[in-house]
């Protein structure tokens, strides 16, 4: 990090985050103030090298700054975990032109990227793709409709997951990226879900037509990004963001147990041992975040099975302590501080936000991978 | 590549639309899902004898007939199994 510590940008864009989060989780509107916030700290170029004009970040400040966040809007912290996604493929995978038109963009806070990968049909399975892009002229064809786009509405550009041209495969997927301008855009449906609210994820069509240079790796070849960039960012930045938000809920049970002592029982065992359990489940889940973080860090091939299983551990298990840590806390501290919308406690929007995260690539899905690659590793070594 | 092990893959290859195919084609652009790995590692056990190490389990093993068959050499060769 070259300017102000990763703490002080990020505390930036958590104070302004604490002004509309009420607002935003109502109204089911886009943190559109945190992400201008984003953008004026060069947050939104975490990842860019300094040499690129970003702040140079590492994997480890992306899954820092998302849990700092997570714990204020767990919205927001997702729609930063899954921009720095996006950006980490475009500089791992995206070459010459392309690049060069992308990178200072970024850097400079003009590009915030949604991602198109989900497709009617085949759920969040990643490695197929229906919709195929098709040559015209030599431009790139592009008609896709995606039920899932977070921030679809706020994006300055896209990652669109499409089928190669030319391709006979239905996992010959290709990764194409799409400038707001490039391409119309319809939506198609509103977005009035359980939790999750600010994240403004209706789904959408595009249309248009890309220039050749603008796909981000090799066509058909989005395996390969997969591998390297979305699996481990996605899981381990979804995973940090739950955290976040899990630990967010902790410290503020706390400080409303704390600041009601005398008409709190701070010896009921009860209520020690909830206090204990959900702190433990946040522990084992940062610990797992921290570990995965070094293999992925110091792993050259990551697509072996005992490394795939890590990281997609470290999702399911993210999802399902750090939702059951904050249930439990509605039981440690009751009705009317862990239940009533508008306790300061906020437990009921971190309830809410938090039951996302066993769907959002479904854990069902992700533990029949898993079975098959268990299946894989006979030996049963732990990367 | 072993012809057995052509043999043993096709199969698995629904984009390979009657072509033969050849030790550098792409297996994944033919169709083989990574889903599949461990029905051609049975495969192998069945037609070679052999079973491939937890480390060879990987995107550059699966690559192409021609890799998969260099892995399943090596084993053979260490495992002592004539082929």
């Amino acid at each position: 990090m070259t300017t102000a510590p990763l703490a002080e940008l990020v505390g930036r864009v958590t104070k302004v985050a604490e002004e509309h989060v009420r607002r935003t989780d109502d109204e089911a509107t886009f943190p559109v103030e945190a992400l201008d916030e984003l953008r004026a700290t060069g947050l939104l170029g975490l990842l860019v090298p300094a040499e690129d004009g970003g702040l140079g970040g590492s994997l480890a400040d992306v899954l820092e700054a998302s849990t700092e966040l997570g714990r204020v809007d767990m919205s927001l912290a997702m729609i930063f975990a899954m921009h720095c996604q996006q950006v980490a493929a475009v500089l791992a995978h995206a070459e010459g032109k392309l690049r060069a038109e992308l990178v200072p963009e970024i850097a400079a806070g003009r590009l915030y990227l949604g991602s198109v990968t989900t497709e009617a049909g085949k759920g969040g399975h990643l490695l197929t793709a229906e919709s195929a892009a098709a040559w015209q002229n030599g431009e790139l064809l592009v008609d896709r409709f995606a039920p899932i786009v977070t921030g679809g509405k706020q994006a300055d550009g896209f990652l669109i997951t499409m089928r190669s041209p030319d391709s006979e495969a239905d996992n010959q997927v290709s990764l194409v990226y799409a400038s707001r301008e490039q391409v119309e855009i319809e939506p198609a449906g509103g977005w009035n879900p359980l939790g999750m609210r600010a994240s403004d994820s209706g789904a959408m069509k595009l249309r248009g037509r890309l220039p050749a240079h603008q796909v981000v790796g090799r066509h058909g070849d989005f395996h390969t990004i997969v591998t390297t960039v979305f699996g481990p960012l996605a899981h381990l930045g979804w995973a940090s963001c739950w955290l976040g938000t899990a630990a967010g809920a902790l410290s503020r049970v706390i400080a409303s147990v704390r600041g009601s002592r005398g008409k709190t029982d701070l010896n009921s065992e009860l209520l020690l041992t909830r206090l204990s359990r959900s702190r433990q489940r946040l522990d084992t889940v940062h610990a797992l975040i921290g570990h995965a973080r070094q293999v992925v860090e110091t792993t050259a091939d990551l697509s072996v099975p005992k490394v795939q299983l890590l990281i997609n551990a470290v999702k399911i298990t993210a999802a399902e302590e750090c939702y059951r840590a904050v249930d439990e806390l509605v039981d440690a501290i009751g009705m009317r501080h862990g239940y009533l919308r508008d306790s300061p406690t906020r437990l009921e929007q971190s309830l809410r936000d938090l039951r996302s995260a066993v769907l959002n690539y479904s854990n069902d899905r992700l533990h029949l991978a898993d079975g098959r690659l268990t299946l894989l590793d006979q030996e049963v070594r732990f990367a | 590549m072993d012809p057995r092990m052509a043999e043993l893959l096709t199969p698995y290859l629904k984009f390979l639309n009657g072509r033969e195919l050849g030790p550098d084609d792409s297996l994944r652009e033919r169709g083989l899902d990574s889903m599949q790995s461990i029905n051609v590692l049975f495969e192998i056990e069945d037609v070679f004898g052999v079973s491939l190490p937890d480390e060879d389990i990987t995107d550059a093993t699966f690559a192409t007939g021609g890799t998969l068959w260099t892995a399943v050499q090596a084993q053979l060769e260490r495992e002592g199994v004539s082929s």
